[in-house]
């Protein structure tokens, strides 16, 4: 798993914070990840990658979630769509 | 992901403009309330409201997690982090809200440790990194925020973590709403709802407005063409006399939300029988307090917070702006004294704030206060 920027920089380069923007991310979960670490990769549209914590969905490899403050808050449909326009 | 382009696709941006037009009666004035801040962002950086129709106007609401907070929860989050060996953490935009005498920043400058992080998750694992340190994190922001901080603390309960706790300023969408659609001077004709909250609340919560107050609630996308169709969705409701909560952004929108995160939440936080919101007062059962069994990792028990209540400064008018019954620019600081450099009000410090993000995509665009800078 990349590590994330520096927040600092982060916020500093969006000139605002995306977690106060109450902003979610669609990303797509890659694999899961191994003890210590808690959670899965995942992958946004950008490539940006992250340690997604997946508590609070039902979610697997293959799925799209969105991501709001290193949390999964809902699994999409996007998946299932991409699936079936294929 | 892959459908991302479709939802910022200017063709279909402008159909949907031109159906709306089809649609709309000339002789009505049709004024639509964005609840979420995040819409506002959307509305303004991509130049919605000049798709719209001229007699269709859109007015910002209260939903910016950051322009709630009263100025006095900022003061208490100060004297946290003066506390000695303490760590505050908190999202980067907390840091430049102004307190009574300055903001987490000037305190941060003074010598306090004050570190900025991008998930409650984070707070926790500096925690575990300074086992000698008291560690608070500062907890804002409504229902897409508050289950990763309910996680955090249920994580944190499972390691037995002793050095950590929550500063839990968390509230709830519904309460504001009630006290808005209750006061006179707010005269709309629907809601657009906020797509993230309700992928964790459902659309259930906003039942209410079409049942009680007899408004349309279309619960959106945050991409440019989910806000349009949105719109479009609130028109046809209001061209056939109906009123219902509809889902636009289906594609992460169920009525029943997350059960999942909710009850996270309901294991962790217990309701505040009353909470100040900056500009818009007390509002009862409108916030969240960590629930009896999580007091030893509430920060306010812990830290005893002076509990302070402060005054907004007399020049600020966000009270109006969140209430949408003035436009940002008609704020009597706006671009003056109170610029995103310098914010006096909350409304001009994160980027969805309602005259921050006037300020950052559309001053130009729209008329400007006399004396303002154009």
């Amino acid at each position: 798993v990349t590590p994330r920027p520096p927040t600092d920089l982060a916020c500093e380069q969006h000139a605002s914070c995306p977690t106060c923007a109450d902003a979610a991310v669609a990303m797509r979960v890659v694999a899961l990840a191994t003890a210590p670490l808690q959670g899965a990769r995942c992958v946004a549209a950008d490539g940006t990658q992250e340690l997604v914590a997946l508590d609070l969905v039902d979610a697997s490899v293959g799925d799209e979630v969105l991501v709001h403050a290193g949390v999964a808050i809902a699994r999409t449909t996007a998946a299932k769509e991409e699936a079936s326009a294929l | 992901v892959r459908f991302v382009a479709e939802y910022r696709d200017g063709t279909l941006g402008r159909a949907l403009a031109q159906r709306m037009r089809a649609l709309v009666d000339p002789d009505r004035h049709y004024k639509l309330m964005e609840i979420c801040g995040g819409h506002t962002h959307t509305i303004y950086k991509y130049g919605i409201a000049a798709l719209l129709p001229e007699n269709v106007e859109l007015v910002h609401g209260p939903g910016c997690p950051v322009c709630v907070i009263p100025m006095g929860r900022v003061q208490d989050a100060i004297a946290i982090a003066q506390e000695p060996g303490v760590i505050l953490a908190c999202f980067g935009d907390l840091l430049r809200v102004p307190g009574s005498h300055g903001s987490l920043l000037d305190a941060r400058a003074a010598g306090a440790d004050v570190r900025i992080v991008y998930s409650p998750l984070d707070a926790l694992r500096i925690a575990r990194e300074n086992p000698d340190r008291e560690v608070v994190f500062f907890a804002v922001g409504f229902e897409t925020t508050a289950p990763s901080t309910a996680l955090t603390l249920l994580r944190a309960r499972a390691e037995g973590a002793t050095n950590f706790s929550c500063f839990c300023n968390h509230v709830t969408i519904a309460p504001p709403l009630r006290a808005l659609l209750d006061s006179p001077q707010v005269e709309l004709d629907g809601f657009i709802g906020p797509g993230h909250v309700a992928t964790v609340v459902g659309s259930a919560p906003f039942e209410f407005i079409a049942a009680e107050h007899a408004k349309g609630v279309v619960i959106a996308g945050f991409e440019p063409v989910d806000v349009l169709e949105s719109v479009l969705m609130l028109l046809e409701q209001l061209r056939d006399g109906r009123c219902s909560v509809e889902i636009q952004y289906v594609r992460a929108v169920t009525p029943a939300g997350n059960p999942r995160a909710l009850a996270a939440m309901d294991t962790v936080f217990a309701l505040r029988p009353q909470f100040e919101w900056r500009g818009l007062g007390f509002i009862p059962d409108s916030a969240f307090r960590l629930a009896d069994e999580f007091a030893d990792l509430d920060a306010e028990r812990r830290f005893g917070v002076p509990g302070v209540r402060i005054e907004d400064p007399k020049a600020c008018q966000c009270g109006e702006v969140l209430r949408g019954t003035i436009k940002p620019w008609e704020c009597k600081v706006f671009g003056t004294a109170c610029t995103p450099e310098r914010p006096i009000g909350t409304c001009m410090v994160s980027s969805e704030g309602a005259c921050a993000a006037y300020f950052n995509y559309g001053r130009h665009a729209t008329p400007v206060a006399e004396g303002a800078p154009a």
